[in-house]
């Protein structure tokens, strides 16, 4: 069984439960559209894969960039606009 | 200026102007033999303020889109360097664009959700079972028996709960099958959230469809239920080639931007 | 918002909640400062050991359910997946690490545990 880390570029993503984003929404249509639009549909890019014998186990989803916009702008107490830190 | 996907289209003209998309750019199509690439022009700025609004443009989009072409929506936040990369991606996955174009023709998504007491169901099924002392045989007490006696009570009811569970989502897909022509069926996503099913259905048929939801609906007893849509095909393209990293796919510069990371 | 979409249903709080606790636990930062590269790396390894054990768990169960092993075998099957669990536990605790934290996504088949 081989262990393959596929990285794609940079490999700090910040990680982070959407529960936030769901949470601050409380909008039933908003959710429904997340579950489609955040991980369903035409899925072309280059996440970051870890494949066990060829097969696809895990992924990082685009849920990962929302999770982590929210979670920056909560630690800043600031809307976010143009670049920032990633805390440590 | 990064060129942002919404997705795929029948159709290789142009769409004069009519939709607007993200950071109120109007969304125009590339063409590419006889399907299109929906597609607007993302500025530097708005992508350092992605967040879940941008989400609903998306999906507003597709929306206009459904109502004059079959669509195979794309992934949120699917965004190309450059114009050339993008036509080598649609060069790549043509056939299989062009055959889930022609499937899922004149077809859209509605979405069924179901609660049920999972919890109390596995609180009956637990006590079912220590009431009625499903024990192995055990010859000579050891820690090791008694190990294997509590994962097999366990195990137990962890599949008398599943099969529950299979038995009526059985009886609710039973209302829609009719007016089906493909379904995901996502089993017990929690404990409480029985069923997450995706529905393909003709439009013709979406009326009927959701005269079938308001008779389950009307089933009496603690069930909850949610319908939605009507969706592009978000759960139903169906890729034959495998995932393969395009240059420039803008991924990272996209982290990079908002994250400002350094390695 | 101006879309036309119909979401119906009784209880959006219910469904809000419920989704809100399916989505699944995301894996842990992946991330390239070397002093946190081994943490990474021991929950990857980890995740998939604790795959492996589930496994070997769930079909040993089955083969109990089917009365298909003889009374040593039970005990011989319950001392070595006693053992597993505890190593396991061992291992986690090594690690600072916690049972969600080793939740995998699987994607299309859902979340390991």
């Amino acid at each position: 069984m081989s262990l393959i880390v596929q990285a794609h570029g940079h490999l700090i993503i910040f990680v982070k439960k959407m529960n936030d984003v769901i949470a601050k929404s409380k909008d039933i249509t908003l959710l429904e559209i997340l579950d489609r639009a955040l991980e369903k549909g035409i899925v072309i890019s280059g996440d970051v894969v870890i494949s066990v014998a060829d097969v696809d186990l895990v992924y990082l989803g685009l849920k990962v960039l929302l999770s982590s916009v929210e979670t920056m702008e909560n630690l800043r107490g600031a809307p976010i606009e143009g670049a920032m830190q990633e805390p440590t | 200026m990064k060129i942002y996907i919404y997705g795929i289209i029948d159709f290789n003209d142009n769409l004069n102007n009519s939709i607007k998309g993200l950071g109120d750019r109007y969304v125009y199509n590339i063409p590419y033999q006889d399907i299109g690439v929906v597609v607007s022009n993302l500025p530097e700025q708005v992508l350092g303020k992605i967040d879940s609004d941008y989400v609903i443009e998306h999906e507003k989009v597709l929306e206009s889109l459904m109502e004059g072409f079959s669509v195979l929506p794309m992934r949120f936040l699917t965004v190309f360097d450059t114009k050339e990369n993008l036509i080598s991606m649609v060069r790549y996955y043509y056939n299989d664009f062009k055959n889930n174009l022609d499937r899922l023709y004149g077809k859209v998504e509605l979405g069924v959700k179901v609660i049920w007491p999972g919890e109390s169901i596995r609180e009956n099924i637990i006590n079912l079972y220590a009431g009625n002392s499903q024990k192995i045989r055990i010859s000579g007490n050891s820690q090791a028996m008694d190990y294997v006696t509590d994962k097999f009570q366990e195990y137990k009811t962890d599949k008398a709960f599943e099969e529950e569970a299979n038995s009526r989502i059985k009886d609710i897909d039973r209302f829609f099958n009719n007016f089906v022509v493909e379904k995901r069926l996502e089993k017990l996503k929690s404990q409480n959230l029985l069923l997450n099913a995706s529905y393909l259905v003709e439009k013709e048929k979406q009326e009927d469809f959701k005269e079938a939801f308001e008779h389950l609906r009307n089933v009496p007893g603690n069930f909850k239920y949610l319908l939605s849509g009507p969706w592009p095909p978000y759960n139903f393209v169906l890729l034959s080639k495998k995932s393969h990293t395009f240059n420039n796919l803008d991924k990272t510069d996209i982290f990079d931007r908002i994250l400002n990371t350094k390695t | 918002m101006s879309l036309n979409k119909i979401v119906e249903t009784d209880s959006p709080a219910n469904f809000i909640e419920e989704m809100e606790k399916a989505q699944s636990i995301l894996p842990e930062k992946i991330d390239a400062n070397p002093k946190n590269v081994e943490k990474g790396l021991a929950k990857l390894v980890l995740t998939l050991v604790e795959l492996i054990r589930k496994l070997l768990e769930k079909q040993a169960m089955r083969r109990v359910d089917a009365n298909s092993l003889s009374d040593e075998e039970v005990e011989r099957i319950g001392e070595t997946l006693m053992k597993l669990e505890n190593k396991m536990k061992e291992l986690k605790g090594v690690f600072g690490l916690k049972d969600e934290e080793l939740n995998l996504n699987l994607g299309p088949l859902g979340d390991l545990m």
